[in-house]
């Protein structure tokens, strides 16, 4: 609450009490006080702070119409006004207590907020005596009935009981054993007396019962009222009653999230009346409600119900998932729980009130694309889900289901288009939203033209700034296969499908068209740069056969190239894709691509072979080969070989076997265990030997012929 | 099975005996009323729980709000098992004074450590003057 000091000169205040009949309080000095300007701010400011707490803690409407801005702030600007309003200078009841008493000797004219007491002293810092400053700690301790020791936590005579039973088993119970009507008396009379003397003297925090402590004037709103403190009390006192903790103070509904059942489409709408709040249980009591002279009829709204306003639009309309829903409804139906009998506390808060902080914690939690906003624990999740469906059918057989998070369901939103462009006009209509505040124009990108870039190193810098444009349309395509895996509509998949196809083309024809000028081959350029490489390896995947083969085809034939100007040594990355597209293919195709091997490259006397056995890459890529052919043959699937395959595919290996067993190798990515068995059917022992020592010393094991 | 998120996972606790400790050190135990977003804590009949070596003593407390941001951790009391303890139950003032003994044990040889390091001419910051997290 704003202001702390207010400074009020020239002045008279009467002595500051509570004034007794405080809902008769009007703030009419506030308006007429523009002598300080200052004031006049920070009163406007009250009213601000005011309005809203009206609207959290809620005032009657009785008080509301003449009062909306009281506050005990208007205490001091009402002290301090001009214009004499005999009810706003309340003659000082003798025994009422007052927070600002307590400064009562050192003003005219100023006054300063109330001090509040802090409740913990230093604990076991100084000697024994200051030990037992902490009034909880005396009124504990046997034997000191000091004044002194009255703290808020004690003087409640209601709970003097509970003391007692501290070091019983009951003490969930405690509030039940009967009340002691002496006890209560005896402090009725001697303490409250007492103390409401001292702390006119400002020594000790005035006197008040337990539940919320209205006598720090910012507590609760009730305070502001000014209530008949001590009066009331008293009256309490003789009331005693076993039952009485539960009801006169039951505490202020904070929050009735009742306005956002309004809301579109989202949450349930239970038509609950406004009024739930608990009324006191005996009409003796209601008049102890501080200040109000009736109990609060108004519904009151939360300070959500802004939030959850903002909500509404453009965004997605937020919908339980089915789950929650089912908790939230299950929660409802739970008829209007009785209070439990032992314990009268129990509905302190409401169901409203948990509802509401269920549905605060939701929304944070609203996503489209749960995948993408919480990757973690999506990921986490998945995983622990599959590690126990791989449990469950190794065999255990019990289905636990990991605990998951609840989180809310949010159902697609139409997208929006934030610029409208009317038929025949000349430029676009502006639409300014919260997300896209101005899109007047369109900035259109100019195309250079290719000729002026003669530089390969800009070339080089163009096309990897494509392959970054287009690793967003890769990541979406994954995301999207990702997805298809989950989504049960089949529409939805047959969407994605198709989204998925479209970009995977996308893909292939941008990729394929960056080929340096001096090169005319597809997808080179890109394959030289190690992003290029990488993406392409991503790609493979989600090509169609014939694609993925180009691009193996391509490979193959540039392998010199690529293996030269492999500097940071990233073409292993594409092993693992072109292994999944040579385990597919034809003989015919494989006996095409191996050819390749075996032939003379156009400007060097070496073959392919032959610089592949220096290179990891391209070592491993011979042997998958290989490997491939000899599964193909050793397998009775029925072959269609072209003409001229088996002796192009005899011939090679003869070859690759001279190669392989006088060159020194490298150590492949992977060395297939059918490699011997190949090589055993076509070749001598002692070459077979030879090869076998040959590959070893490369890779450190033995190669089993199977 | 499934849990709510964030502070919404605190509404099952309500009305149940728990045990808080604060950031300050120091150990509430009350029966949880009320919570909101930011877990700030409504404890009923709350109790301050002082442990000093085995033993312990209680000084009641009332009502207490906590202020989420304050709390380490807090957890359910088990009712059946709150009263088998190893734990010794003491007056106040025996707690007290075991604290206050202890405090002082602890500020001694903090003062020798000091000492002891200053003499070799190094400096440990205090506490107080880093910034906690």
């Amino acid at each position: 609450m704003g202001c702390t000091f207010l400074e009020k000169t020239g002045e008279s205040v009467p002595d500051a009490s509570w004034p007794e009949n405080g809902d008769q309080w009007s703030d009419k000095g506030e308006e007429e006080d523009d002598e300080c300007e200052l004031l006049q701010e920070m009163a406007e400011e009250d009213e601000e702070i005011d309005l809203y707490n009206e609207e959290t803690f809620g005032l009657d409407e009785a008080t509301s119409g003449d009062n909306p801005a009281a506050d005990p702030m208007d205490l001091l600007l009402l002290c301090s006004d001009n214009s004499p309003t005999p009810q706003s200078s309340p003659p000082p009841p003798p025994i009422s207590p007052s927070p600002h008493s307590s400064h009562s000797p050192s003003r005219p004219g100023s006054r300063v907020w109330p001090h509040t007491p802090t409740g913990r002293p230093q604990r076991g810092r100084a000697g024994r005596g200051q030990l037992f400053d902490d009034p909880a700690v005396v009124k504990t301790v046997e034997g000191r009935p000091s004044l002194k020791s009255l703290d808020s936590a004690i003087v409640d005579c209601s709970l003097s009981s509970y003391w007692e039973d501290l070091n019983s088993n009951t003490w969930m119970m405690a509030p039940q054993k009967s009340s002691r009507p002496p006890v209560a008396s005896i402090l009725q009379d001697q303490a409250i007396v007492g103390v409401i003397d001292r702390s006119r003297h400002g020594r000790v925090p005035p006197v008040s019962p337990n539940f919320l402590s209205p006598m720090r004037p910012f507590s609760t709103s009730r305070g502001r009222r000014g209530p008949p403190f001590v009066g009331s009390f008293n009256q309490r006192c003789h009331y005693q009653n076993p039952m009485v903790p539960c009801s006169p103070f039951r505490p202020q509904r904070l929050f009735s999230p009742q306005q956002q059942y309004n809301q579109p489409g989202g949450f349930l709408s239970p038509s609950r009346p406004p009024l739930s709040t608990p009324m006191p249980h005996t009409p003796k009591l209601m008049h102890l409600q501080f200040g109000t002279d009736s109990p609060r009829p108004a519904p009151f709204y939360s300070p959500s119900t802004n939030i959850m306003q903002g909500f509404r639009a453009p965004g997605p309309v937020a919908q339980f998932h089915p789950q929650h829903k089912r908790l939230l409804s299950q929660r409802q139906q739970r008829p209007h729980r009785k209070p439990v009998s032992w314990d009268p506390y129990s509905q302190i808060m409401t169901d409203k009130e948990k509802e509401w902080i269920i549905r605060l914690q939701m929304i944070q939690l609203q996503s489209k694309n749960p995948h993408l906003d919480d990757y973690y624990y999506q990921e986490y999740y998945q995983r622990i889900e599959a590690k126990l469906a791989e449990e469950e059918i190794l065999g255990d057989r019990l289905k636990k289901e990991p605990p998951k998070l609840t989180t809310p369901y949010v159902t697609k939103a139409l997208s929006y288009i934030p610029v409208v462009h009317i038929e025949g006009s000349l430029g676009q209509v502006a639409v300014s939203t919260c997300f896209s505040p101005r899109r007047a124009i369109d900035a259109v990108h100019a195309n250079t033209s290719d000729e002026e870039h003669r530089d390969t190193r800009r070339q080089r810098l163009e096309v990897l700034s494509t392959i970054e444009k287009l690793y967003i349309v890769l990541l979406e395509v994954e995301e999207a296969n990702k997805m298809k895996a989950t989504v049960s509509d089949k529409d939805e998949e047959r969407r994605l499908m198709q989204n998925i196809k479209r970009k995977v083309d996308q893909l292939y024809n941008e990729l394929r068209c960056t080929n340096l000028l001096d090169s005319g081959e597809e997808f080179i350029s890109c394959l030289l740069i190690s992003k290029g490489k990488s993406m392409l390896a991503r790609l493979l995947p989600f090509l169609s056969p014939d694609a993925s083969l180009h691009i193996l085809s391509v490979v193959t034939k540039n392998l010199p190239v690529l293996m030269s100007k492999d500097t940071d040594e990233a073409l292993p990355v594409l092993y693992p894709s072109l292994r999944a597209v040579i385990d597919r293919l034809a003989f015919s195709q494989l006996i095409r691509n191996l050819k390749e091997f075996t032939a003379t490259l156009p400007d060097s006397k070496d073959t392919r072979l032959t610089l592949a056995c220096q290179n990891k890459f391209g070592l491993s890529l011979l042997y998958a080969l290989l490997s491939q052919g000899e599964r193909l043959l050793s397998s009775d699937l029925p072959m269609e070989p072209s003409i001229g395959d088996f002796e192009t595919w005899t011939d090679t290996v003869f070859h690759v076997a001279r190669q392989l067993s006088q060159t020194t190798l490298v150590e492949p990515l992977l060395l297939p265990s059918n490699l011997l068995t190949l090589f055993c059917r076509y070749l001598d022992k002692r070459t077979v030997h030879q090869l076998k020592n040959n590959m070893e010393s490369a890779t450190g094991y033995l190669a089993v012929a199977s | 099975m499934n849990y709510m998120p964030g502070t919404a996972s605190l509404i099952e606790d309500i009305d149940k005996k728990h045990l808080v400790l604060l950031r300050d050190g120091r150990t509430l135990i009350g029966i949880l009323r009320s919570i909101d977003q930011f877990a700030n804590l409504v404890l009923h009949q709350t109790v301050e729980r002082i442990h000093v070596g085995k033993k312990f003593g209680d000084i009641p407390r009332g009502i207490f709000v906590v202020r989420g941001e304050n709390v380490v951790l807090l957890g359910e009391v088990d009712l059946d098992k709150e009263y088998d303890q190893i734990l010794q139950r003491v007056s106040i003032e025996e707690i007290l004074e075991e604290q206050r003994t202890e405090q002082q044990a602890k500020q001694e040889s903090e003062r020798l450590k000091l000492q002891a390091v200053k003499e070799r001419g190094l400096s440990i910051p205090k506490a107080d003057t880093l910034d906690d997290f």
